[in-house]
């Protein structure tokens, strides 16, 4: 199968399209209705939206804006923040959104299971979070549970197990920074994984999406890679063509 | 042109003031032989001089349209100079836009900045200005281009402007048509009588502003080089497409889909007016259509009645409002400018200003 690249959009709470650095500041984008409808046109494989507002304000998911967006997307949808409960997938289903991503809750195990057996665990994504202390040494960052420290494989065959039929695997250190993915920890987890792993974080140009694919990613995802453009990070949606990430590819190998 | 508007006269031959007027103009303002050429010579050589020291020689405008493509194109690849190419997103960017945006600016490696208004701002914005029902409906998103051009230009230090205006497919202008906008004094005055919510980020260029850019610090020299060329839209999309890998996207202004909506349904429903009237009859005075080719595509309607029925389907949940909420917006009895507050008198002076407001006037036609 060909590998898959998927655009990352990120809300916030008024609805806006952003981008953040570091998980910190955030850039306005735009309007989500007309990203999506670029994105439409563009033939994207895939797009990932992702609600960083709700869980840090104990938020169920926006339904209504969720449908409408939904229903504006012509390629499958999968949608993270704010999930905590089986129930409320069911209504997300129904709205139109195909893939479940937990972030903050994939520390609950039980719920990762629960998800899997109910809706089946191609439409259960876990997002895992990487930081590097200050030595350098790669550990997974939990949101609501500091301290813990977790080997990022170790934690991504927990999930595995757990029946995350994917595990998006994003490193805080790259977000937004736009000079490529951290291959390394790609190179570390992946190929250890049986389920697909899609690389998130870093990357600002195709040639980023080429080397996390052949670092062994199954999935290059990105936020500002399809956003920004140039030296200025100016606004402006693209997409790679397939030609075009052919040749990346075959630079590569 | 017709005599849809009371200020176009014919005269016995049958010739409109438009075009007598635009014909008269034609040898002080479009140089498409040795002239032109020693013209842009002198042009290049001057923004060199100028831009010594600086990061860019110039800025220019990137809509997605042909004509700042192939300026861009022009100034940097032929000329050498350096640019900063500025963008501003409205939120209503077609995928042709800014798949060409895309490909000039990674073709030429220029420099790019865009300012993406906030788009709960620009909707608010312009549902008040459909209220209001005014002729120049393009003004939230022309008046945003304007002051990000000027703020851009003195952050950047940045002296000089490049405007694809060129007189070989913008010469038309009629008479007592149009409204500048550059004026922000009434953009706010429309928003305080229609808007529901507060405009914080959308950028108002204030009357004080307006002053210190122009006047105080002249911050902009705005040039015309596509008036130094034999310049012709269709040879120049040919060469943007072998180059760059230029998209065709065959219809016209399709940059903005808020634009094609304008021009398409808006001013043809409320105000009877055709504004490819403008653009066809330029190309017949620049010499690059005959008049009876012209008339053929006239008899042609716009648009279709089912494009038309897509278009308001879009354009409305774009705005938020439903079909019939919108169409009856634009059937609305029209209004005047002038019926709200506004500093018209302000903006009568300045030629570079001219080259502006031609430069929003025109703005889309391909």
């Amino acid at each position: 199968m060909r590998k898959r690249i998927i655009p990352v959009l990120l809300v916030d709470q008024r609805r806006r399209l952003v981008k953040t650095i570091g998980f910190g500041p955030r850039t306005y984008v735009g309007d989500p209705f007309n990203v999506i409808r670029l994105f439409n046109e563009k033939e994207v494989d895939e797009i990932c939206v992702l609600d960083i507002d709700a869980s840090p304000l104990g938020r169920s998911p926006d339904l209504g804006f969720l449908r409408e967006l939904a229903s504006e997307c012509f390629m499958p949808m999968a949608y993270g923040g704010g999930i905590t409960a089986a129930c409320q997938c069911e209504s997300l289903n129904r709205a139109g959104i195909e893939k479940f991503v937990l972030g903050r809750s994939a520390s609950d195990l039980g719920l990762v299971r629960e998800l899997a057996s109910t809706f089946g665990s191609q439409a259960t994504v876990a997002c895992v979070d990487v930081a590097n202390d200050s030595k350098a040494t790669r550990h997974v960052v939990q949101a609501g549970r500091p301290g813990v420290s977790l080997n990022p494989l170790d934690h991504c065959k927990r999930l595995e197990d757990a029946g995350a039929g994917e595990i998006i695997l994003q490193s805080i250190d790259r977000d937004g920074t736009r000079n490529g993915y951290d291959l390394d920890l790609i190179r570390a987890v992946a190929p250890h994984l049986s389920v697909p792993t899609v690389a998130l974080g870093g990357a600002g140009e195709a040639i980023h999406l080429a080397q996390a694919l052949h670092a062994g990613a199954s999935a290059a995802a990105s936020g500002s890679a399809f956003v920004f453009i140039g030296r200025l990070r100016a606004v402006l949606v693209s997409y790679p063509s397939m030609l075009h990430m052919d040749a990346l590819n075959d630079s590569l190998s | 042109m017709d005599d849809s508007n009371p200020a176009i006269q014919f005269d016995e031959r049958g010739q409109c003031n438009c075009c007598r007027d635009a014909l008269a103009r034609r040898p002080s303002e479009w140089w498409p032989g040795p002239e032109g050429e020693m013209r842009m010579a002198q042009l290049v050589e001057h923004l060199k001089e100028r831009g010594k020291g600086q990061t860019y020689d110039a800025m220019i405008g990137l809509s997605g349209g042909i004509d700042s493509a192939y300026l861009a194109h022009l100034a940097s690849r032929q000329h050498g100079l350096r640019l900063l190419a500025v963008h501003v997103d409205g939120g209503w960017n077609s995928e042709p836009a800014v798949a060409n945006i895309e490909s000039i600016v990674r073709g030429l490696d220029i420099d790019f900045h865009t300012h993406v208004i906030e788009w709960h701002e620009m909707r608010d914005l312009q549902v008040a200005f459909l209220k209001a029902a005014v002729l120049n409906q393009d003004m939230p998103q022309d008046h945003a281009f304007f002051a990000t051009l000027y703020r851009t230009a003195a952050r950047f230090g940045i002296r000089d402007f490049l405007s694809g205006v060129n007189f070989a497919s913008e010469s038309i202008v009629p008479p007592n048509f149009g409204y500048p906008s550059i004026d922000g004094r009434h953009i706010r005055a429309i928003h305080n009588l229609f808007g529901k919510s507060s405009l914080e980020s959308y950028p108002i260029m204030g009357v004080w502003e307006y002053l210190w850019m122009t006047r105080a610090r002249r911050q902009l020299t705005i040039h015309r080089p596509l008036n130094f060329i034999q310049y012709d839209k269709q040879s120049a999309q040919a060469q943007l497409k072998t180059i760059y890998g230029w998209r065709d996207y065959g219809g016209k202004h399709s940059e903005s889909r808020f634009t094609k909506f304008y021009q398409d349904i808006y001013l043809p429903r409320k105000f009877g007016f055709d504004k490819r009237r403008l653009h066809l009859s330029s190309l017949i005075v620049a010499g690059q259509m005959t008049r009876e080719a012209a008339l053929a595509e006239l008899s042609e309607p716009p648009i279709t009645e089912q494009q038309i029925k897509r278009d308001i389907k879009f354009v409305a949940k774009k705005l938020g409002v439903t079909p019939t909420e919108l169409i009856e917006l634009v059937d609305a009895p029209a209004r005047q400018h002038a019926d709200y507050p506004n500093n018209l008198h302000l903006f009568n002076a300045s030629r570079d200003l001219k080259t502006l407001l031609r430069a929003s006037f025109t703005r889309g036609k391909q």
